[in-house]
């Protein structure tokens, strides 16, 4: 199982981040990721928080600052990825994996085809946050019931889930479990997210998860996730 | 030494590029099929089988691949771009890809991660090739490489050296050099120092 990190990503600069509310800033990016790959982070998923439906300009900044990142680590990037002209821009970006919400929850389909075309069905992530029994739609800011959710669209588009406990994120172990007897879909395919501490992690590697994404705490302590990965704070 | 880079339109350009300059190489970046020209080819590693193929006759990059390597110049395939070096891929409905090397590329269950890397330059016996740039008195890498991928290629050649991704993908190759062939299935832009260690002793 891999062990990562989660940035929040927004106008060009990492914030940290409690309960999906309270952000603080952390810093630019490459130095944030810089830490993070010396102590050989597994993964890092750059999610911009966007609430509803933003003018394509302020995408364009942050990608271009995300297509100066030089890093050699394996890159996810997420957040306001809603239409094709969104995918274009990140043709010569240095990630590796893609990551679609509000189209998984609504069920749109082109760009996230698009995208399969450019970079392989295998980059495709869905996330998904949630709280409770509710997912965010972001492009809308609100949430909804979990049964509006199509599992078999999400199993069929993508190659893994991240779900992104919004009530719980930057309080350690506090990860909302029995989420995952909701998801009817592959134990394989799931990655978690928000409230992700030892214990958590630990839990996420019994049941062979694909992945657990550590917020808050390695952003601050990055040597850290040495720990996590060896399973010991 | 120049390292060409093909770019046809998918994804992940940027970090391959960014890998060799971390070793101080200068680099090309190639749209047009008649610019390849360096000794070095690099077919990067994302995108689909069917749309990467389309491309590439498109652009008649196929052909200009054969044509580099039939002069003897090495090329190295990153994950699709190594896939697309065998006879055919069963992505996308059924693709007839390049036939450099012989092999076909099969479905397996999804592959997301690090898996160990041993690999020592005198195991290459009749394969072995003299490092152009000799960046690194280096002959082992001992460490581990990232994987994304969703098919694997079954190599079917004796004589080029092969390497398995793991006991658990033992049908699958992970290292495949045949003489001026290199392909990888991993991601060696995004496997941290081993990545870079590979990379500096081949080039």
């Amino acid at each position: 199982m891999r062990v990562g990190a989660t940035i929040l990503f927004l106008n060009g600069y990492c914030y940290q981040s409690y309960g999906w509310k309270r952000v603080r800033p952390l810093g630019e990016l490459q130095g944030v990721i810089d830490s993070l790959e010396k102590y050989e982070v597994d993964e890092v998923a750059i999610i911009r928080p966007v609430r509803e439906v933003e003018n394509l300009e302020s995408f364009r900044r942050d990608i271009d600052v995300i297509g100066n990142l030089n890093s050699m680590t394996p890159i996810s990037f997420g957040g306001g990825l809603n239409s094709i002209e969104h995918i274009k821009l990140l043709h010569q970006l240095p990630i590796e994996r893609l990551i679609f919400s509000s189209a998984f929850i609504e069920k749109n389909s082109k760009p996230i085809k698009f995208a399969q075309k450019l970079f392989g069905h295998q980059s495709i992530q869905a996330l998904i946050p949630f709280r409770n029994r509710e997912v965010f739609l972001s492009k809308e800011n609100r949430f909804l019931d979990i049964s509006k959710l199509d599992f078999e669209f999400l199993e069929r588009y993508a190659n893994e889930v991240i779900l992104f406990d919004t009530e719980n994120e930057g309080t350690p172990n506090s990860f909302q479990k029995e989420i995952l007897e909701e998801f009817q879909i592959g134990k394989e395919k799931i990655v978690i997210s928000g409230g992700v501490g030892l214990e958590t992690v630990k839990f996420a590697k019994e049941k062979s998860l694909a992945s657990a994404l550590i917020e808050n705490r390695v952003l601050h302590k990055e040597f850290s996730i040495r720990s996590y990965k060896n399973g010991r704070v | 030494m120049r390292v060409d880079i093909l770019d046809i339109g998918s994804g992940n350009i940027k970090s391959i590029q960014n890998l060799i300059h971390r070793l101080h190489v200068p680099t090309n970046i190639v749209t047009d099929a008649k610019k390849i020209s360096s000794d070095f080819l690099i077919l990067p590693g994302v995108g689909s089988a069917g749309s990467y193929m389309e491309r590439m006759r498109k652009g008649d990059f196929d052909k200009a691949v054969l044509e580099h390597v039939d002069n003897g110049k090495q090329i190295l395939g990153i994950c699709l771009g190594f896939q697309i070096m065998g006879n055919f891929s069963e992505e996308d409905g059924g693709v007839e890809t390049l036939g450099i090397l012989n092999g076909k590329v099969e479905k397996l269950a999804q592959h997301n991660g690090w898996e160990k890397l041993q690999f020592r330059s005198d195991e290459l016996g009749e394969n072995r090739f003299e490092s152009k740039l000799k960046l690194t008195k280096k002959r082992n890498v001992d460490g581990r490489v990232f994987y994304n991928h969703e098919y694997g290629f079954v190599l079917d050649d004796k004589s080029a050296f092969n390497k398995y991704i793991s006991t658990s993908y033992e049908k699958y190759s992970s290292m495949v050099i045949r003489k001026n062939i290199i392909g990888m299935q991993f991601h060696p832009e995004k496997s941290q120092k081993s990545g870079l260690e590979l990379i500096s002793m081949i080039l």
